[in-house]
């Protein structure tokens, strides 16, 4: 079976054989469903999207448009949530026919999370040395405790925290270092993609900068892909190599770095790159998107951001765009790039 | 930018813009609570969390003036002291001549209707109990005795129109959890702007809303001010916001100001270290930016525990052995530039021949 | 160029689909909320229709029990749908004979029956009334019995298949036990007509008499009375005593958190008894003794939800907007801590329910004659072998009502949960 990338048509190889730039995981078509009290939501609506190997993928949207939902969709984590269609091809497997038990060896080991809030996500009444020893001989029986620990040493060490703290306890800990400690658990078992949820939104500014120069570091160093979920654009022009923008739970534009903030395709992208204060800009004037993200539970019909949209055309209200290359690598889901007979007016390039 | 209205310029005598708030040797220390045995092995000795120790500052009428910091670093305690919501360990805070903390609890009651506050999360400031007219009509209830119903509710809807809510009458009747987050912190504003407030205390008014929500918050914080003759005491750790708002901007860093000025000053002449490290590090929505200065090294301390002398100089790369980590600076104006205002011993101290770096 | 749309919203107007939203109703709402809450919903269903039909019963037993609680409608100790011993008369099953007014008249009809039972003088009584009627209207003849006095019932019956009686009277029970023994004879019913009404009770009788069904209908009042009646006392007292000593804190705080303390660390059912036995027996003292009993819970829980309350950033928007104390207890915090209270009320009544009817189960509170439940399982325990329904139902009635409370009680709480809610 030859397994490929959704998008880009690239084999889906085994993990470590894998070389920079080939596509590490592949997430075709894949929905996210969840019940609420009045409805059916889809969180995450037929999204494709490969990642490869040795990328930081940002991942950026405002709440609701379901990036998060993707990143645990993509470990496999939505409950209650389910996963209504789609495959997530990873190490030439779909994870979605995977047991629950070969999932939760997966996890942790190939397929690491870090999570937005650090002071909650670590057990409060385990040392930091147990936390990490622990991870490394659930899934790695054969690893004696002394071996465990000195591994978690090194790592710590490798973080930036002082290697005498390895004893101490969560609380003891700063928001930052807590973070850092999240990393170093997903490290310790040397995971080859890395999903993390927000991870500096609860950070000051300073020690968000230290933490992006480190995740960069460990890039390098241990050859880590890292999908980088954020609703900061600062955040993701600063450390990502490529940029996936979502809207309303599917996926509206994906691009280089640079080409998406010098080359922005997607009307949406365009706004929210207007709306972000800039520091360094002079000009004290901010786009102002009109209305507000769509309740998910009634998408608009046809494109969702058309409601909202400047260069909104009939065809826009009426049928979803389809996600597709625009220039070369560079996607994006927006009528202005895509044609279609029903079209009205002139429906050139902007 | 404001129009001095002859009913307010009671200052205006000489021609310098008057002064709506004045703060003193503002210090707000919390003792920190300990278990009998350790109180016992300290002797009694309490320890304080110093979360604001001595910071002095003036807002002009009409003026925004930004309070920048990072975590602990006592902004928001600072915002709360200026309207009494706490009361401070040393210092005074002088609203428009008076100081709040002579004011006795009746009086301090009514003056809140000159002074509101707008808080960071605008779901858990609306009672979920109450519909929105009720709430937003509350103050009037509070301030506005001689008003009836009636009238208390067209106030209400001029303000639901003020702040972009319209229809007013659908708003009325709903409750916080049913509308969006952009529109709950219109909410809040309407209903502290009802009884007509002059100063505005903004605890990070626009953090917790989305992106492209943020960018129409702002410019209704704008438009309120300029229709209402707000000023504004502007919370935030995103210094790229200030920008859009502020006038003049101070830097807080564990709980004292090291840099104040006016905002085109410190931005584009930032003399503190810390204020230096602050905007290099603010993340830009541009892929080209590279960073300019290094980052410090290691956390913000805990505050309980200080360092001695400069609180910044384990962390600033022009610390001088002997001397930052031994005195306190104090905040003096920079030599050349009205207004603006360091805390270094380098900069504006008695120590800038030893200052090596040139900016 | 861009087609020109209607106008993009307004960021502050409300888009066309909450409107509509807005309309859905309350019984659509209800259903919907099926499919949402799952088991819950059924839990609430259920059991809210098992505690309206419970407190229909309490507020109109009139309208439920066919008799007077206290009277002795029939014999003691019936079995649930047990008919009342009666004298019968036996036929042969293909005979003309269906009662003693088919007799001839003027004629000694031989009857059988056993000796020293109450059957002859039944027999004769229906003889005489007969003729009474006869007499009465306007004709002649008299009904005469010739009494044939056996030893045993069989040997009446004996002779009724050997033809030398005409008939046999004995008692319904005996007949009931020898039926299978005579298949040519059968009961042709009561000999006295007048018997004819007697009825079987569906839950049998007491021991004085008394209808059980009709004792657990009314019973069912006494059990709403004290039960709603303690909990709204312990209600009124411990919420506003909560709200107090959260809001104010200090010593009142410190004072009444020990004496709420305190009452709350005695076991239940003995402090009620004890105060019971102090105040002496009237209902009055029963419910005091009951709502006594809650207090604390209700005080302490509202005292939690005060104390976290005080801390939300509504409250400190309240007080900065210049609120008093007492609009910001009344307004803020108190809507907001009733909820978590009113879904504790429900379990808090079946719990008065049960510690009153063990009060009146240990003979404390209640006037004897009262029909309540527990002291109907009280009197029944001696009984409980050999007349096994006079303990039952009303165990089985405080333990239906007991359920059917809490799964109201505990089905709200979960709904109300407000961390589920946003799922």
């Amino acid at each position: 079976m030859v397994n490929e990338g959704a998008i880009t048509g690239e084999r889906v190889t085994m993990g470590w054989s894998l070389k920079a730039g080939e596509v590490l995981y592949s997430l075709r078509d894949v929905s996210v469903d969840y019940g609420t009290r009045t409805g059916l939501v889809k969180a995450v609506d037929r999204v494709s999207l490969d990642i490869r190997k040795g990328e930081i993928l940002g991942l950026v949207g405002e709440s609701g448009c379901g990036k998060s939902t993707l990143g645990k969709a993509m470990l496999r984590m939505t409950r209650p949530g389910k996963i209504s269609t789609g495959e997530l091809w990873f190490d030439g497997v779909d994870l979605l026919t995977l047991s629950q038990r070969r999932m939760r060896e997966l996890r942790g080991a190939r397929l690491g999370m870090v999570f937005q809030d650090p002071m909650t996500s670590l057990n409060p009444l385990s040392k930091i040395v147990d936390h990490l020893t622990e991870t490394v001989r659930t899934h790695e029986p054969k690893v004696s405790e002394a071996a465990a620990r000195d591994r978690a040493e090194r790592l710590i060490g490798r973080l930036g925290l002082r290697e005498e703290r390895i004893d101490d306890y969560p609380h003891q800990f700063s928001g930052g270092m807590r973070q850092r400690i999240m990393i170093a658990l997903a490290l310790a078992l040397r995971a080859d993609l890395v999903i993390a949820d927000e991870p500096t939104t609860a950070l000051d500014v300073i020690v968000e900068a230290q933490f992006l120069d480190l995740l960069r570091e460990l890039r390098d160093e241990f050859d880590l892909t890292i999908v980088l979920i954020t609703h900061n654009l600062g955040v993701v022009a600063e450390v990502a190599d490529r940029v996936a923008v979502m809207y309303a739970g599917r996926m509206a534009e994906l691009a280089s770095v640079s080409d998406l903030f010098l080359d922005t395709k997607h009307p949406y992208a365009q706004g929210l790159l207007r709306a972000v204060p800039n520091i360094e800009l002079d000009d004290a004037e901010l786009y102002q998107m009109e209305g507000a993200p769509p309740n998910l539970l009634h998408t608009p019909h046809g494109c969702a951001f058309h409601p909202r949209c400047p260069a909104a055309m009939p065809i826009c209200s009426d049928q979803q765009p389809a996600f597709q290359p625009v220039v070369g690598d560079h996607h994006a889901a927006c009528w202005l790039y895509e044609d279609h007979p029903d079209k009205g007016g002139d429906g050139g390039v902007r | 930018m404001t129009e001095p209205q002859s009913a307010r310029a009671y200052h205006d005598a000489s021609g310098e813009q008057d002064i709506l708030v004045e703060v003193r040797g503002l210090k707000k220390w919390f003792p920190v609570q300990r278990g009998l045995i350790a109180n016992l092995l300290s002797r009694g000795h309490t320890a304080y969390v110093k979360a604001v120790d001595g910071v002095d500052f003036t807002i002009r009428r009409g003026e925004v003036l930004g309070l920048a910091g990072e975590s602990g670093s006592g902004k928001s305690t600072v915002g709360r002291l200026v309207l009494r919501l706490l009361d401070a360990t040393e210092g005074q805070v002088l609203i428009d001549g008076v100081d709040l903390g002579t004011l006795k609890r009746e009086e301090l009651r009514k003056a809140r209707s000159k002074m509101q506050v707008v808080f960071q999360d605008p779901l858990a400031s609306l009672n979920p109990r109450m519909t929105i007219g009720q709430a937003i009509e509350h103050p009037a209830q509070i301030h506005l005795p001689g008003t009836t119903q009636e009238e208390r509710k067209r106030l209400v809807s001029e303000l639901l129109e003020a702040v972009g809510m319209s229809p007013p009458d659908f708003f009325y009747d709903k409750y916080p959890h049913q509308i969006s987050g952009g529109q709950r912190q219109r909410i809040v504003l309407a209903r502290a702007l009802i009884t007509r407030p002059e100063l505005i205390v903004a605890d990070e008014p626009i953090a917790s809303a989305d992106v492209s929500v943020q960018a129409l918050l702002l410019e209704l914080l704008i438009k309120l001010k300029e229709d209402f003759d707000l000023t504004y005491l502007f919370i935030t750790h995103d210094l790229a916001t200030t920008k859009y708002i502020c006038d003049r901007i101070a830097i807080m860093y564990l709980g004292k100001i090291v840099e104040i000025g006016s905002l085109q000053e410190v931005f584009e002449n930032p003399q503190h270290p810390y204020t230096r490290a602050l905007l290099s590090a603010v993340p830009v929505p541009d892929p080209r930016h590279r960073r300019t200065e290094p980052l410090p090294s290691g956390e913000i301390p805990n505050p309980i525990n200080p360092p001695s002398g400069c609180n910044f100089h384990p962390r600033c790369p022009i610390a001088v052995e002997g001397v930052c980590d031994v005195e306190e600076p104090t905040i003096r104006q920079l030599a050349d530039v009205d207004g603006h205002e360091v805390s270094c011993h380098l900069r504006t101290g008695d120590y800038q021949h030893l200052d090596k770096a040139i900016t | 160029m861009a087609t020109e749309l209607e106008s993009p919203p307004d960021p502050g107007q409300v888009p066309q689909w909450e409107l509509e939203l807005q309309q859905v109703g309350l019984v659509r709402r209800m259903l919907r909320a099926r499919r949402w809450h799952g088991t819950d919903w059924w839990f609430v269903a259920i059991s809210s229709v098992m505690v309206a039909a419970f407190l229909v019963i309490a507020v109109f037993p009139q309208w439920f029990a066919s008799h007077d609680p206290l009277e002795q409608v029939g014999p003691r100790l019936l079995s649930p749908g047990e008919l009342p011993e009666q004298e019968i008369l036996v036929v042969p099953v293909d005979g003309s004979i269906a009662a003693i007014s088919d007799f001839e008249l003027d004629v000694r009809t031989p009857v059988a029956v056993a000796q020293d039972t109450p059957s002859s003088d039944a027999a004769r009584d229906e003889a005489d009334r007969i003729t009474d009627e006869i007499a009465a209207a306007g004709g002649e003849g008299r009904v005469r019995l010739r009494i044939a006095r056996f030893e045993t019932v069989g040997e009446a019956l004996d002779s009724v298949v050997a033809g030398d009686a005409v008939a046999a009277v004995i008692s319904s029970t005996a007949f009931d036990d020898l039926t299978a023994d005579f298949p040519t004879l059968q009961s042709s019913g009561a000999v006295s007509s007048a018997a004819q009404d007697a009825t079987s009770f569906p839950l049998g009788t007491n021991q004085v008499g008394q209808d059980v069904l009709s004792r657990l209908i009314w019973g069912a009042r006494i059990a709403v009375i004290i039960g709603f009646s303690a909990s709204i006392a312990s209600f009124v007292v411990g919420v506003p005593l909560g709200l107090l000593a959260g809001f104010i804190g200090g010593k009142t705080d410190r004072a009444l958190t020990l004496i709420m303390d305190s009452i709350y660390a005695f076991p239940g059912l003995i402090l009620a008894i004890a105060i019971a036995a102090v105040l002496g027996p009237s209902i009055f003292n029963i419910i005091v003794a009951i709502a006594v009993l809650y207090i604390p819970t209700y005080y302490r829980i509202v005292r939690g939800q005060t104390l976290q309350s005080k801390e939300e950033l509504y409250v400190e928007a309240a007080r900065s907007l210049g609120a008093k104390s007492k609009v910001i207890l009344g307004r803020y915090i108190f809507p907001n801590v009733i909820p978590s209270v009113a879904v504790i009320f429900s379990v808090n009544v079946a719990d008065a329910i049960l510690t009153g009817a063990g009060l009146s189960f240990l003979g404390l509170g209640l006037p004897p004659s009262t029909p309540d439940w527990g002291i109907d399982l009280a009197r029944g325990q001696e009984f409980i072998r050999s007349a096994w329904w006079l303990i039952t139902f009303p165990g089985l009635a405080v333990m239906l009502v007991v359920l059917a409370f809490t799964m109201m009680g505990e089905g709200l709480v979960e709904i109300f949960n407000p961390k589920l809610r946003e799922r």
